[in-house]
C-alpha cells in the first residue's frame, strides 16, 4: 500500500516554511505515466499515476515515487550500499511515517546527548527498522558520517547508540542522514518505568541463568543416586551426592525461585491462593523432604524442586520478553506532539519546544507538519487530517476562527494558529491520560491455574494435616509422622500441575506468531478463549480507512474515461487522499492523462489547473458554482458517507465522481466467523451516526453506534463489561486507544498506529482480519489443551495420594511418575505448535 | 577410591562455577539484549570503514 498520508512521506522537498497563506502543493515531476503501476525501487510503494522520477543506475533505469525514496536511493548508492536493496526483506512496502517535515534543531537534541568515555553519544529510536539489512544500513550510512564513531544498532529494539565526535559532528545531522535514508529518527528518553523493565528482565536472566547451571550440575548426582539405587551403593558415597545435591539445590529454591516464594507469600497474606504459592509449596515440600532424607538415610528428590523452579523461570523469560517487545505505549503517544514548534516572536519565528508554548502564543503550522497543540486558526486556511482524533478518513477544511486539534496533521496551507491550551493539556495528553487510566483500573482476571489453586492448595494442605494426625495418633513417631504427610504434599504438587498452564499457553502464543498473530502474554489466551462480545472500530478497521473512487456520472456528451483523464490530469501532483484515490483509479482502469499546468490547490474547495489552454476545476459543487462553473446540477445525492467531486472545463460543468471508504474484504467473512461462534458483534465509531449504522449492516455486524469521542468508546466498552460481557475490541488509530487498553482484549491491526499497538493486547502482524479468526481458533485450542493437562495430572493425584497417604508409595516409583506426569503435560502442550492458519 | 570422585565432583563444581560466572559477566555487559542482530551482522561481508579509508 503506497503512503496516502501526504504527512507520511520521506523528506519530500520542504516548504514548511514558507508564509501564511494558502499554498500549492509542492509538485512532483513532469511528465507522464500510463499503463501499470510501477514500483518505487527504494520504497516499493506503487508509484502514484503522473509522478514519473527516473535514475539511471547500475541496474537499469530505476523508478521512484518522490524525490525523497530518490534521495534516499542516491544517498545509499554513493555510499556503496546499494547491496541493501538486493538483501532486504520486506513484506510490505512503504517507508517509516515522517509526522514532521521541520529540520532538526540542536538546541532540542543536544538534551538528549550524553557524554560517554569515548566521546558523546545519543540513543535514538529509529521507526522503521523491520528487517536485518536495515540494521546493516543505518549502522553503514551513519557510520560514513564524519565524526562518528561507533554506531551500534538494537536489532530486538530498533535502538540506535550513536557515539560522536561532539566538535565534529551534531547530533542534527545525525538525525538529518537517517531521516534522509527514508527512517524516523526519535530521541529515546530514558524512564523509571523502563529502566526498570530492563533491570527486571535482567534479573530474570541472571536467576534462569543460575538455575540452569545448578540443576544441570545436580542432575549428574541424582543419575549417580539413580544408579545407586538399582545397582547399589556405598552408604558413604550416596550420603556425599546428597550432601553435593543439597549444596546446589539451595540456592536454586531460595534464590532463583525467591520471585514464587514473594509471590506466594502476597498470596497468603490476601488470602487468594495463586499460582505461585503451588509452586512455591511444590518446591519447597520437596525440598524440606529431600534435607530430611539426607539427614536421615532416606531417598532425595531435590531435582524435582530445581526442575520446577527452572522450567517456570524459563515460561516467564520467554514471555517477559515478548510483552518488553512493543512496550512504553503512552510515551510514544505523547511522541506525536513532541518536535518543535515556530512561535511568532514579534516579527521573526523562533523554535521552541511545545512544552514552552503557552496559552495566547502564535505558532505557524506548515503544510504537511502536525498540530502540537489545541489551538485555533487565526489567519489562513487549510485541509485538515483529523483521522488521529476523530477517525473521520477524509480531511476537513478548516478557516480562521477554527479549532484544530493537536495531534491532527495539516495537508494544505500553512495557518497561524493561536495556542488554546498547554501541550501538557492537549488532545493527545488527554488521549494518554485516559489510556494510563483504563490500564491501572484493568483488573487481572484470575487464571485457570490460580482457580486451580484457590482450591487446590487448601485441599492438599488438608490431607496433609489429616496424614499427619492419622499416623501421629495411630502411634508411629513425630518425625515419621511429619515425613508422610510431607511425602502427600510432595506427590500432590508435583511439575505436572505446575507446568500444565504455563507450556500450552507458551506453545499457544508461539504457534500465533508463527500464524502471525503476536500475543503480549499467556494470559491474554486465556481471555481471548472466553470473550463474548467483539467490538469494531469503523475507519480502518473494517474499512480501508481511505477514500476509493466508486461512481462516475459523466455530463452529456462527455465520455467517462475522459472525464477521468482531466480529473485526473489536474491531480496529478496532489497528495490529498481525493486527489490519490481519483489517479489511482485512473491508473487501475489504464486511462492516461497529463499534467496540469499552474495548479492551483484551494483549501477545503477543490483544485484547478491549465490543460490544453483551457481551465479545469476539480472540487465540491459548491467550489465550482462560486468559481463561475454553469450547468452544475442543484441537487447531487450521493451514498451515506459518499463524497462528490465534481469536474468542470473551461467553465461548463463536465460530471461528477462519488468517492467513498471501502470495505476491507475479509471484514464480512470475520463477523461470519463470530456469528457462528456464538459471539455477537458490536461497531463504535467517530464517524457520523448514519454512516456507522451503514457500514455496521453493510458486513453483518450487529449493531453500529456512530458520533462517539475517544473518551466515550471506553466509557462505553466500560458500561458493556460492568454487564457481564467479556469485550474484544479491535482498532487501529489512536481514537481507539483508550478503548483497546479498556476492553477485556485488545486487538491492533497492523498498519494501525504505534499507539493502538502498544495499547492492545495482541496484534495482527498484516492488515488481514482472518487472522483474527485464526487467533480467537488459537486461543480456544490452547485453553482446551489446558483442560486436557490438568486433568492428566490431577488423574496423577487421584492414584498418588492415597498410596502416598498409606505410606505405600515407594520413593523411586513416585519419582519416576513424577517425570512421567511431567513428560505428558509438555508434550500435549507441544501439539499446539502443529496448528496452522486456516 | 572415594576421595578421588569427591575431588572430581568438587573439581565439576569448580569448573560450573566458572560458567556460571561467565554467564553473569555476559549478561551483565549486555551480549544478550540483542540475540538477533549478531547472527545478521555476522554476515556482512564487507569491510568496515576503518579499512575503506586505508585503501583509499
Amino acid at each position: 500500500m503506497p503512503n496516502l498520508d501526504p504527512a507520511t512521506s520521506v523528506n519530500r522537498p520542504s516548504n514548511a516554511m514558507a508564509p501564511p497563506s494558502p499554498l500549492p502543493l509542492s509538485r512532483g515531476a513532469r511528465g507522464t505515466a500510463q499503463g501499470a503501476a510501477e514500483l518505487c525501487f527504494h520504497c516499493g510503494a506503487a508509484i502514484p499515476a503522473g509522478i514519473l522520477i527516473v535514475e539511471r543506475g547500475a541496474e537499469g533505469t530505476l523508478s521512484f515515487c518522490c524525490h525523497g525514496c530518490q534521495g534516499a536511493y542516491l544517498l545509499i548508492n554513493n555510499a556503496g550500499l546499494a547491496d541493501f536493496y538486493r538483501r532486504r526483506e520486506w513484506s510490505d512496502p512503504g517507508t517509516a511515517i515522517q509526522p514532521s517535515q521541520g529540520a532538526y534543531h540542536d538546541a532540542y537534541l543536544s538534551r538528549f546527548v550524553y557524554s560517554s568515555a569515548n566521546g558523546s553519544a545519543i540513543d535514538i529510536i529509529i521507526d522503521g527498522i523491520r528487517c536485518a539489512s536495515c540494521v546493516w544500513l543505518n549502522e553503514k550510512i551513519l557510520g560514513r558520517l564524519p565524526g562518528v564513531l561507533e554506531v551500534r544498532v538494537n536489532y530486538a529494539t530498533g535502538r540506535a547508540r550513536v557515539l560522536f565526535d561532539a566538535d565534529a559532528l551534531t547530533p542534527a545531522a545525525i538525525f538529518s542522514r537517517i531521516a534522509e535514508i527514508g527512517y524516523l529518527p526519535r530521541p529515546y528518553t530514558s524512564s523509571a518505568a523502563k529502566e526498570g523493565a530492563r533491570l527486571e528482565q535482567r534479573d530474570l536472566l541472571y536467576r534462569f541463568g543460575t538455575a540452569f547451571f545448578l540443576t544441570m550440575q545436580l542432575m549428574a548426582y541424582s543419575f549417580a543416586l539413580y544408579a545407586g539405587y538399582f545397582q547399589g551403593i556405598d552408604l558413604q558415597m550416596k550420603g556425599y551426592l546428597q550432601l553435593f545435591s543439597l549444596l546446589v539445590t539451595t540456592p536454586v529454591v531460595f534464590y532463583c525461585g525467591w520471585p514464587f516464594l514473594t509471590g506466594a507469600w502476597r498470596g497468603i497474606l490476601n488470602r487468594a491462593p495463586n499460582m505461585e504459592l503451588l509452586i512455591a509449596i511444590g518446591a519447597l515440600s520437596s525440598f524440606a523432604y529431600s534435607v530430611y532424607a539426607c539427614f536421615t538415610g532416606g531417598e532425595v528428590y531435590f531435582e524435582t524442586a530445581a526442575m520446577i523452579v527452572t522450567l517456570i523461570l524459563a515460561g516467564r523469560l520467554l514471555e517477559n520478553s515478548a510483552k518488553r517487545r512493543a512496550a512504553g505505549g503512552v510515551e510514544r503517544l505523547l511522541g506525536l506532539c513532541t518536535g518543535q514548534a515556530r512561535r511568532f516572536q514579534g516579527g521573526t519565528l523562533e523554535t521552541v519546544d511545545p512544552a514552552e508554548l503557552r496559552s495566547g502564543d502564535e505558532i505557524l503550522v506548515g503544510p504537511g507538519e502536525r498540530f502540537l497543540v489545541d489551538g485555533r486558526i487565526v489567519e489562513g486556511s487549510t485541509d485538515v487530517d483529523e483521522s488521529a482524533a476523530t477517525g473521520e478518513a477524509l480531511p476537513i477544511l478548516k478557516n480562521a476562527g477554527d479549532s484544530v486539534i493537536a495531534g491532527s496533521s495539516n495537508l494544505t496551507g500553512a495557518v497561524r494558529v493561536v495556542c488554546e491550551r498547554e501541550a501538557a493539556e492537549s488532545f493527545i495528553a488527554r488521549v494518554a491520560r485516559l489510556v494510563e487510566e483504563a490500564q491501572s483500573r484493568r483488573a487481572p482476571i484470575q487464571g485457570v491455574a490460580d482457580r486451580v489453586s484457590a482450591f487446590f492448595v487448601p485441599a492438599v494442605l488438608s490431607l496433609a494435616l489429616i496424614t499427619f494426625a492419622m499416623q501421629y495418633l495411630s502411634g508411629a513417631a513425630f518425625g515419621a509422622s511429619l515425613m508422610s504427610a510431607l511425602a502427600v504434599v510432595v506427590i500432590a504438587c508435583p511439575c505436572a500441575l505446575g507446568l500444565a498452564t504455563p507450556t500450552a499457553m507458551l506453545a499457544g502464543t508461539g504457534a500465533a506468531a508463527l500464524g502471525g498473530v503476536i500475543f503480549k502474554g499467556g494470559d491474554i489466551l486465556e481471555r481471548l478463549s472466553r470473550v463474548n462480545l467483539a467490538v469494531f472500530d469503523k475507519t480502518g478497521t473494517v474499512t480501508c480507512g481511505r477514500p476509493e473512487l466508486i461512481e462516475v456520472r459523466a455530463a452529456q456528451g462527455i465520455h467517462d474515461r475522459e472525464l477521468l483523464s482531466l480529473a485526473a490530469s489536474v491531480e496529478s501532483g496532489s497528495l490529498h487522499p481525493i486527489g490519490i484515490a481519483i489517479r489511482e483509479h485512473a491508473l487501475a482502469n489504464g486511462i492516461p492523462h497529463t499534467v496540469g499546468n499552474e495548479v492551483k490547490a484551494v483549501a477545503g474547495g477543490g483544485v484547478t489547473g491549465k490543460i490544453a489552454g483551457q481551465l479545469v476545476a476539480v472540487g465540491s459543487d459548491r467550489f465550482l458554482r462560486e468559481s463561475g462553473v454553469c450547468g452544475v446540477p442543484d441537487q447531487i445525492d450521493a451514498p451515506v458517507g459518499g463524497l462528490i467531486v465534481c469536474i468542470a472545463q473551461a467553465g461548463k460543468y463536465c460530471g461528477t465522481v462519488i468517492l467513498k471508504d471501502r470495505m476491507r474484504d475479509d471484514a464480512p467473512e470475520l463477523v461470519s466467523y463470530f456469528t457462528r461462534a456464538g459471539i455477537p458483534t458490536l461497531l463504535l465509531s467517530g464517524d457520523r451516526q448514519e454512516s456507522a449504522r451503514q457500514a455496521a449492516a453493510g458486513i453483518g455486524i450487529g449493531a453500529g453506534i456512530g458520533g462517539l469521542s475517544p473518551a466515550q468508546k471506553a466509557s462505553r466498552i466500560d458500561l458493556l463489561r460492568q454487564e457481564g460481557a467479556i469485550v474484544l475490541m479491535v482498532g487501529d488509530g489512536i481514537n481507539d486507544a483508550p478503548a483497546l487498553s479498556a476492553a477485556d482484549v485488545g486487538c491492533a491491526v497492523a498498519g494501525g498506529t504505534d499507539i493502538a499497538i502498544d495499547t492492545s493486547d495482541l496484534v495482527l502482524v498484516k492488515p488481514d482480519l482472518e487472522r483474527l479468526a485464526f487467533a480467537h481458533r488459537t486461543a480456544r485450542r490452547t485453553m482446551s489443551v489446558v483442560r486436557q493437562n490438568l486433568v492428566w495430572a490431577f488423574l496423577y493425584n487421584v492414584i498418588g495420594i492415597p498410596l502416598a497417604m498409606t505410606g505405600r508409595l515407594t520413593p523411586i516409583y513416585a519419582a519416576a511418575a513424577m517425570a512421567l506426569s511431567s513428560l505428558c503435560v509438555v508434550g500435549n502442550s507441544l501439539r499446539l505448535l502443529g496448528a496452522r492458519r486456516g | 577410591m572415594d576421595s578421588s570422585l569427591i575431588l572430581l565432583m568438587v573439581l565439576s563444581l569448580f569448573l560450573g562455577c566458572g560458567c556460571w560466572l561467565f554467564f553473569m559477566w555476559a549478561v551483565q555487559k549486555g551480549e544478550f539484549s540483542d540475540i538477533e542482530g549478531p547472527k545478521h551482522r555476522m554476515l556482512d561481508d564487507d569491510e568496515g570503514p576503518d579499512r575503506k579509508d586505508k585503501k583509499c
